[in-house]
């Protein structure tokens, strides 16, 4: 899952916010194509786990990456980094679509992002800069087994995708939880507590 | 404001992964308004997300997909942060999310002696309601055994039972077949978002509150 030095990584993050930035401010369309070019065969893998077919993964993928590019403008480097960044993008994207099957023929839209948006409450949050939060998820992820990695991937898609990957490892879907449950305990170990 | 009562991590990060229900997501979103360490659990795990994603195996795009949206671009008006929508009928109640407040809601009736609830509409079906609970300075509930897992905020005031003390900001999973009294310790009326998965049916804690009406 990650396999760069942690300096390779952290020059990766900048490289993807720069490209961010320059279709933010400069509509600029060749950095637009390398994200592309990036993300959208990974947002396409991402949608075909989640259950789509192989046709609308696709379309899924583009339909991402217009939002990149329309909601460029509204990137904050100082509050995300750029992979999370489009991360959210696809998961709200996959929150839409599913309802989008759930509501088929009522015609009203409810937009996803506010429902993420969280208000600072009374107590600030803890402060810690984007690029911190970074590379300590970075490294913290460089410090699990291949294996533990793979299972991390799983608490991002649904027990569907939990049965699937079992049935292709060849053992017992309680056996991949149980792993999963290893890998977080594990991973929050390692992330430590971040305030 | 200090709170002891978190969700567990394995909610937090089904949150930030967007797998919640809407009932169950807005019950994480209410208690993040409060709790700066969940909201920084919940940033560090987007950034895992990130990092599944950019290290997922690529899946070839179709023939065209790049020129495809390409001349698409110019069509697209630049996105900016949404307007605030209509306030609802939650525009006063403290510690809601920003996009909770804007729900419709319904007013508050009786369901029991110094309990009453207010209904909160979510604009997509959901197997999980969410509504306000208000209960009087003194009130005590039997909670009994119920199907499926209940969800409680605490907004304002406090209750007590076997569990701990909750107060504001404080988070409160009830799953299974606890069997315990909750009990309002608050001079105030003690105000709670819950989640609850299910039918407003004889169980969970509808039914913990009927329970004394129906032994009379
Ligand atoms: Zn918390």
């Amino acid at each position: 899952m990650v396999n760069e030095t942690p300096n390779g990584a952290t020059s990766d993050a900048a490289r993807w916010a720069a490209l961010i930035e320059a279709v933010a401010t400069r509509r600029d369309r060749e950095a637009f194509a390398t994200l592309f070019e990036h993300f959208a065969p990974r947002i396409k893998t991402f949608m075909r786990r989640s259950g789509a077919s192989e046709q609308s993964a696709d379309e899924f993928a583009q339909e991402a990456l217009l939002a990149v590019w329309s909601k460029a403008g509204l990137f904050d480097p100082a509050s995300v980094g750029a992979t999370a960044w489009i991360f959210t993008i696809a998961r709200n994207l996959r929150i839409d679509v599913l309802r989008r099957e759930k509501r088929a023929g009522r015609d009203y839209t409810v937009e996803i992002d506010p429902e993420f948006h969280v208000d600072e409450g009374p107590l600030p949050d803890a402060g810690l800069a984007v690029s911190q939060v970074e590379s300590r998820v970075r490294n913290a992820l460089t410090h699990l087994s291949e294996d533990q990695q793979r299972v991390i991937e799983l608490s991002f898609f649904d027990e569907k995708a939990h049965a699937e990957i079992a049935q292709t490892l060849q053992i017992p879907l309680g056996t991949v939880k149980s792993r999963l449950r290893l890998a977080m305990n594990r991973l929050r170990g390692l992330l430590g507590d971040l305030s | 404001m200090t709170i002891h009562h978190h969700p567990p991590e394995e909610l937090l990060t089904a949150f930030a992964a967007g797998l919640l229900d809407l009932g169950q997501h807005v019950a994480i979103a209410t208690h993040l308004v409060g709790c700066a360490r969940c909201r920084d659990a919940v940033r560090a795990m987007e950034h895992v997300g990130g990092a599944v994603l950019a290290g997922l195996l690529p899946t070839a795009m179709s023939g065209g997909a790049l020129a495809s949206v390409e001349a698409g671009l110019d069509r697209l008006v630049a996105a900016t942060t949404s307007p605030p929508r209509r306030a609802a009928g939650l525009a006063d109640v403290p510690g809601l999310p920003q996009f909770v407040r804007e729900y419709p809601a319904g007013p508050w009736r009786w369901i029991a002696p110094k309990v009453h609830l207010r209904p909160i509409q979510l604009p997509e079906a959901s197997s999980t309601r969410v509504f306000l609970l208000k209960s009087r300075s003194g009130t005590k509930m039997i909670e009994h055994t119920h199907t499926g897992f209940e969800m409680s905020c605490v907004l304002s005031g406090s209750f007590v039972h076997a569990g701990g003390h909750f107060g504001p900001g404080d988070f409160d999973l009830g799953e299974g077949d606890d069997d315990h009294e909750i009990m309002i310790d608050s001079q105030d009326d003690c105000i709670c978002l819950i989640a609850m998965q299910g039918d407003l049916k004889l169980n969970g804690m509808i039914g913990r509150l009927l329970q004394p009406l129906i032994r009379m």
